[in-house]
């Protein structure tokens, strides 16, 4: 009978980490914050089909970042959950809480006890209403989860990024100076994005019940400029 | 419920349905009675630009057992969905048909073309109406984005879906909404022609169809009118509509009840 050789755990979770952190940087990163009026989600993506931002519910958005494959199943398994809760109970017992922390399970169960762990990192932002607070969020690949007041980076330069951002927006700001401090953030010092490379999308109450609208390049260049 | 995650080959895709099947949310499909309020008059007819849907609002079982239902909904902006037959299928399947639609939108970020739509519903009655001795039948109308015009669809029994270039009826006081439609209705009818047509064609339904409430000028209760144009599904409100009713009752006194082999 052939041993395997010994790894201890320690060395087991790092190995993990790194594997899952290599792959989320080789993506690019994404910005939610609060503004005065909701949330607005800021990714770089110069794909105009292959989303990172997406509508769960009537005040829940989703958004990831990495591997697409992995968090638009991530996106699906949410929208799902969403649906058949609110058509279980009601459309008001829908809480995005509850929904980052399946999230959380599911990241961190795979990372310990999955083939590989998954290289994605999700954002669950909710626009507040009587019942709920604005909340954003931010589950990283191995399952934790963090509830972010203001603002969240996912993505490989996060920490730079939110160097950046912090910096720029020290308070809540309107929805066209976030967008462009989360655009600035994002791009560097060294390059500037431009409308066709962000996905911009925010939850905001314009008296539907529904609040998720996705940006139109012309919308996202003209608060740009 | 936990997380629906889904491998490649067993995920159910972008219908709702085909989910809410598999997790068991939408409930068994047996049983014997046939007591649940039903019978229903509801009409769509179709004009130049767009659909006109009208229905009574009377839930009729042994006895009347409400006055006030609601059988048209908007099953999104485009899209008018209405119901005839269970009371409790039927407001399952508006539940369904909605949460459906909008699912399909957020899943895959666009939204269903009409046609679309109304072949989803196929076999949700068939299912139900092959399987549980309360039946319903629906009646879908709206407004087709790509082809710019109204369209109509109506089902049989069995779950199959017809388009009606005219006008099409459900529920029990059909035959006579029928009749006065075959009679009124003209191609080109413009939107004031087709509100007409139709709320007369409904207040026959009511005048002879003892499941069919009409115009209640006691409790104020009118029939509900809807429009699906290019600015989506709208709703007449319920003073414009008395007042529509209020004409058709002054004309119908005035000739002692009887119509008078004109469209009155």
């Amino acid at each position: 009978m052939t041993m395997p050789f010994y790894v201890s755990p320690e060395q087991l979770i790092k190995d993990r980490a790194e594997f899952a952190q290599k792959g989320i940087a080789r993506g690019r990163s994404l910005v939610a914050a609060i503004y005065d009026k909701g949330v607005v989600m800021v990714a770089e993506n110069p794909s105009a089909s292959l989303n990172k931002i997406s509508e769960v519910y009537d005040r829940i958005a989703f958004a990831g970042v990495g591997r697409y494959n992995e968090f638009d199943r991530l996106r699906e398994a949410g929208i799902r959950w969403a649906d058949s809760t609110g058509f279980t109970y009601s459309r008001e017992d829908v809480d995005a809480r509850a929904l980052a922390n399946y999230y959380a399970q599911h990241l961190g169960d795979m990372f310990t006890e999955g083939q590989k762990p998954l290289e994605v990192e999700i954002l669950v932002a909710q626009l507040g209403n009587a019942l709920r607070p604005t909340k954003l969020y931010r589950i990283a690949y191995e399952g934790t989860i963090s509830d972010e007041p203001h603002f969240a980076v996912v993505g490989g330069d996060s920490d730079t990024i939110r160097d950046r951002f912090a910096l720029a927006e020290g308070t809540v700001e309107t929805l066209t100076s976030t967008l462009q401090n989360a655009a600035a953030a994002l791009a560097g010092p060294d390059r500037v994005l431009p409308a066709d490379e962000l996905e911009v999308c925010i939850l905001e109450d314009r008296g539907n019940r529904r609040t998720f609208l996705r940006l139109t390049d012309e919308e996202v260049k003209e608060m740009l400029s | 419920m936990g997380l629906p995650l889904f491998s490649a080959d067993g995920d159910p895709g972008p219908s709702f349905w085909h989910f809410a099947e598999g997790a068991g949310l939408t409930g068994e499909r047996s049983g014997t009675s046939s007591e649940a309020p039903h019978a229903t008059t509801v009409i769509a007819v179709r004009f130049n630009a767009g659909v006109v849907m009208v229905a009574d609002r009377q839930a009729t079982g042994n006895y009347i057992a409400s006055r006030d239902v609601r059988k048209i909904e908007a099953a999104d902006r485009f899209t008018a969905l209405a119901i005839s037959g269970s009371a409790a299928r039927g407001i399952e399947l508006l539940k369904l048909a909605q949460l459906s639609f909008e699912h399909y939108e957020k899943m895959t970020d666009s939204a269903l073309s009409l046609e679309g739509k109304a072949n989803y519903l196929s076999p949700i009655v068939q299912r139900n109406n092959l399987t549980s001795p309360l039946l319903v039948v629906p009646l879908l109308a709206g407004w087709d984005v790509s082809r710019q015009q109204g369209r109509i669809f109506e089902y049989d029994g069995a779950g199959g879906c017809y388009e009606r270039v005219d006008f099409a009826t459900i529920g029990s006081g059909s035959p006579f909404a029928e009749g006065t439609l075959r009679l009124g209705f003209r191609e080109d009818l413009d939107r004031e022609a087709a509100l007409d047509l139709g709320a007369l064609a409904l207040y026959e339904a009511g005048d002879n169809d003892p499941s069919t409430g009409g115009p209640d000028f006691v409790r104020n209760i009118f029939p509900m009118i809807v429009t699906v144009d290019v600015d989506g599904f709208q709703e007449v409100p319920a003073a414009a509509v008395g007042e529509r009713f209020k004409t058709i009752n002054e004309r119908r006194t005035e000739s002692r009840g009887v119509a008078g082999g004109t469209l009155r």
